[in-house]
């Protein structure tokens, strides 16, 4: 019994999922720092190009100068704000930080502090299950009551969900200007994503279909579809191959180009790009941490046709399988692995099979007031069969 | 973590844009002075701007410095972040994009409410069924054709979520806005829902328990857990369950011991408690009697002792700190056992368990992507995922011939001898033959005489 047991606590091993907690701040906090290296590129550029004219007179040179000011104070202004996100940011990191660290501190598996460290992960994996299943309401009040808005990312969701669910609705302008913010790193990975979003604001231009819309989308693919090389020249063959085929063609690719649901397609492919620039797991950690855990709790007893009901207590706590709100969830999950049998001290069998410590089915009939020297099946109750103890009925088990 | 800590310290004291800020302030006063300058003595215009262009070009290049500082943070706390995290792969556990998880969202959803309720997190859960609702009708318009079968069942927990009150109202919305179907649609069998006690409301089931809970716990009120048991008396006692009267003991320890503690009462009569008890006892206890006769008469018994309770054998009856919260526990457990529950919500029970287990499942995914192995059986997980003792829940059963656990299909007998083997293991060892000689003891038998046993 001992080996199949363990309540021994590896913080570093008990931490795999956690990375992506860490991870997102510092995504964040590059990304912040990107925001400050842009504004004040193009601020220096500005201030640099308008002091290097030579202004003819005096009033030019101060107007000039008033222009270069301004542009100062609004790069201060933008820092200033860019500032307070970040310390914002270092907030967020330090808690997320000190909720891991707090694990490093038990030392048992056993440890009421364990329970409680493992009671927030799982109100943390739930705010982000709610998030990416777009309940974001439940998922801020979740967060707040209890308590771990700095362990959780809220607002980084309600955005992502905000661009997801425009897209789905057809809409491409919010996912375009989130691309122009992140071009710099969309540009890294090499994302496609801009271009899916430009090839489909031309597909809507040539939908409509007069000629000044086919102009116009004409001049659109001119300017953000032709200029790739290698793979992207790929989209302005489309494109061009997409104007000689009216919006009712039957003919592929265009059908599917054409085609209404490309748009759900294009919010995938948007929060995959997403998520991936954040570092974010594509699936819920809690499907990971559940899916794991259901297994691990699996039996085949649990699943078995001579399972005991859940509602004729023996005295043993309800497994969480066997309970209403997992058992049909863990039905296709494999049961856990086991090298040894674990059974109650001093095992015996009732004359229908059933096999019980004998010390608890003692205890156990006590509890249902069966007269001394008799005995019954107390997953039963006391509608089942009574027997004597005495009888040889009650006989013990041998299991190795 | 220390050196994630370090480096986290690092970035707040001193890579951050605060230099920068005060940088470009600096500008800022510098580009002042030179304007104000400019408008004092605007013939010297040219020269005051000519004069500025190196030290403007020194700022920014001082503020880019500053953002190299935070750059140069930002990387050092990467490296701290990659040193802790070996891995930059999560470990998988069989959950794909096509995911058994993933399939069955609405379950994980059913999972996620009752976990809400059974913590006491009535508005959370609230605003969870609301959005859930909301996104099936959307889910449905959107993706409608193969899934809709699926989403139509996967929402149907939500019925049992739903209070008497919302009822009431969106009974009040159909009849003012008639065209609603979708409304109509989810309380079509409101009626069986009513009168059926089998079938709880589950969010009502649970603002009772948190009601008779809080009763217990928090103003050591024992009269609405009292009730509950009486009325589900029969219920508890099949179940071998001694809660009601746990629970009456308490109340005639609490009645017992009440002048004691009363300060205000006007004639401090010692045995006003004692007498109240016995009066109690009298109503209540002969209904235990059959049951608890041991426990009825020693409480009886403690009464003539009254005077001096703490100095009597019956002082740690008595005088136990923990009664309420026991009370309270085998409250829980057995409400939550009648609806079929367990008493800890099964979703924390799973999700800790993944937890543990994780750390064994990653070393095995990382093993296999390396060897490129398979796991040999589907149905079982590869390696033990050793949980601590209270996460076992069930016997578990393997067979000593064939290292196998039993299952429906290939169940435990147990041979004359008294020993268990799987059967599987049972026709293999005996080879068609009608006798065998038991694996582990000389003893020879039938194979016919093995019988199935339940484990």
């Amino acid at each position: 019994m001992s080996e199949m047991t363990s309540t021994k606590l590896d913080p570093d091993a008990h931490l795999v999922l956690e990375q992506p907690l860490l991870r997102l701040p510092h995504e964040l906090l590059r990304k912040n720092l990107k925001s400050a290296q842009r504004q004040i590129e193009s601020t220096n550029k500005g201030i640099t190009s308008s002091l290097a004219s030579d202004p003819k007179k005096p009033a030019d040179a101060l107007a000039s100068l008033d222009a270069t000011l301004a542009k100062a104070q609004n790069l201060k202004r933008k820092l200033e704000a860019l500032h307070s996100e970040e310390k914002q940011l270092h907030r967020q990191q330090k808690a997320r930080i000190d909720h891991l660290q707090s694990l490093h501190e038990v030392q048992s598996l056993a440890d009421v502090k364990y329970d409680s460290w493992a009671h927030h992960r799982l109100d943390r994996l739930l705010v982000d299950y709610l998030l990416r299943q777009g309940y974001t309401a439940s998922a801020r009040q979740l967060a707040s009551e209890k308590h771990v808005e700095d362990l959780t990312d809220v607002p980084v969701f309600e955005e992502c969900g905000r661009i997801e669910q425009s897209l789905r609705t057809g809409r491409v302008q919010e996912a375009l200007s989130w691309c122009g913010e992140n071009k710099q790193a969309l540009k890294k990975t090499d994302s496609k994503l801009e271009l899916e979003l430009r090839l489909q604001q031309f597909i809507e231009m040539v939908r409509e279909g007069d000629m000044g819309k086919l102009m116009e989308a004409i001049a659109h693919a001119r300017k953000h579809l032709a200029g790739g090389t290698g793979q992207d020249v790929e989209f302005g063959l489309r494109a061009g191959g997409l104007l000689a085929h009216p919006p009712d063609t039957l003919i592929e690719p265009y059908y599917s180009m054409y085609a209404k649901d490309r748009y759900s397609h294009l919010a995938q492919s948007f929060l995959k790009t997403h998520h991936d620039l954040l570092s974010l797991p594509s699936q819920p950690l809690l499907h990971i941490a559940l899916s794991a855990g259901l297994s691990a709790l699996k039996t085949p007893t649990c699943h078995s046709v001579h399972a005991v009901q859940p509602s004729t207590l023996t005295g043993a706590p309800v497994c969480p399988i066997c309970s209403t709100e997992l058992n049909e969830l863990a039905r296709g999950v494999p049961y856990a692995h086991h090298t040894k049998s674990c059974m109650e001290d001093d095992s015996v069998v009732l004359p229908n099979g059933r096999v019980f410590g004998r010390e608890r089915l003692r205890i156990l009939n006590e509890k249902l007031g069966v007269r001394k020297g008799r005995v019954r099946d107390p997953t039963e109750g006391m509608s089942g069969d009574e027997w004597n103890w005495e009888d040889a009925v009650v006989r013990r088990v041998y299991i190795s | 973590m220390d050196g994630l800590l370090a480096c986290h310290n690092t970035l707040e004291k001193k890579a951050n844009l605060s230099k920068a800020v005060t940088d470009v302030q600096k500008l800022v006063e510098q580009l002042q002075s030179a304007r104000d300058a400019v408008a004092d003595n605007p013939d010297m215009a040219v020269l005051h701007m000519a004069k500025l262009k190196n030290p403007v070009k020194q700022s920014f290049d001082r503020i880019e410095e500053d953002l190299k500082e935070v750059n140069k943070g930002l990387n050092q706390y990467q490296k701290a972040l990659k040193d802790k995290f070996k891995s930059s792969t999560l470990p998988t556990a069989g959950v794909g994009e096509s995911g058994l998880l993933s399939r069955q969202a609405g379950l994980v959803d059913r999972a996620i409410g009752m976990h809400l309720l059974r913590e006491g997190m009535f508005g959370v859960a609230d605003t969870f069924v609301k959005e859930v609702q909301q996104s099936g009708t959307r889910g449905s318009v959107n993706c409608g054709e193969e899934m809709e079968g699926v989403e139509l069942s996967s929402q149907q927990w939500l019925k049992d979520f739903t209070t008497e009150q919302q009822m009431t109202e969106d009974k009040y919305d159909e009849e003012e806005e008639e065209e609603e179907e979708d409304d109509e649609d989810l309380y079509t069998d409101d009626e069986d829902l009513y009168t059926g006690l089998e079938k709880p409301r589950l969010q009502e089931r649970f603002a009772d328990m948190y009601h008779i809970l809080d009763a217990l716990r928090n103003r050591h009120n024992l009269l609405p857990a009292i009730d509950w048991a009486r009325d589900h008396s029969q219920q508890l006692e099949s179940r071998g369950s001694n809660l009601e009267f746990e629970l009456a003991r308490l109340k005639f320890i609490e009645l017992y011991t009440s002048s004691s503690s009363s300060s205000h009462s006007p004639h401090n009569d010692p045995f006003a408690g004692p007498l109240q008890a016995l009066e109690y006892a009298r109503t209540v206890f002969p209904t235990f009697t059959s049951r608890y006769r041991y426990e009825t008469s020693s409480l009886l018994g403690s009464l003539a002792f009254a005077p001096a309770l703490a100095s009597s054998p019956y002082k740690p009856l008595f005088h136990n700190p923990s009664a309420w919260s026991d009370a309270a526990a085998a409250f829980t457990r057995e409400y939550c056992g009648l609806l079929g529950l367990s008493e800890q919500s099964p979703l924390y029970a799973a999700v800790t368990a993944g937890g543990i287990a994780l750390p064994v499942l990653e070393k095995v995914e990382r093993v296999m992507a390396q060897t490129k192995g398979q796991w040999t059986s589907v149905n079982e997980l590869p390696v033990e995922t050793p949980l601590p003792p209270g996460y076992l829940f069930h016997s578990i059963f393997v067979c000593p011939v064939s290292k196998e656990q039993a299952t429906d299909a290939n169940p435990p007998v147990m041979l004359p001898c008294g020993h268990v083997i799987a059967r599987e293991s049972l026709e293999g060892h005996s080879k068609g033959k009608q006798r065998v000689k038991c694996p582990y003891c000389p003893q020879e038998c039938l194979v016919r005489d093995a019988r199935r046993v339940y484990i």
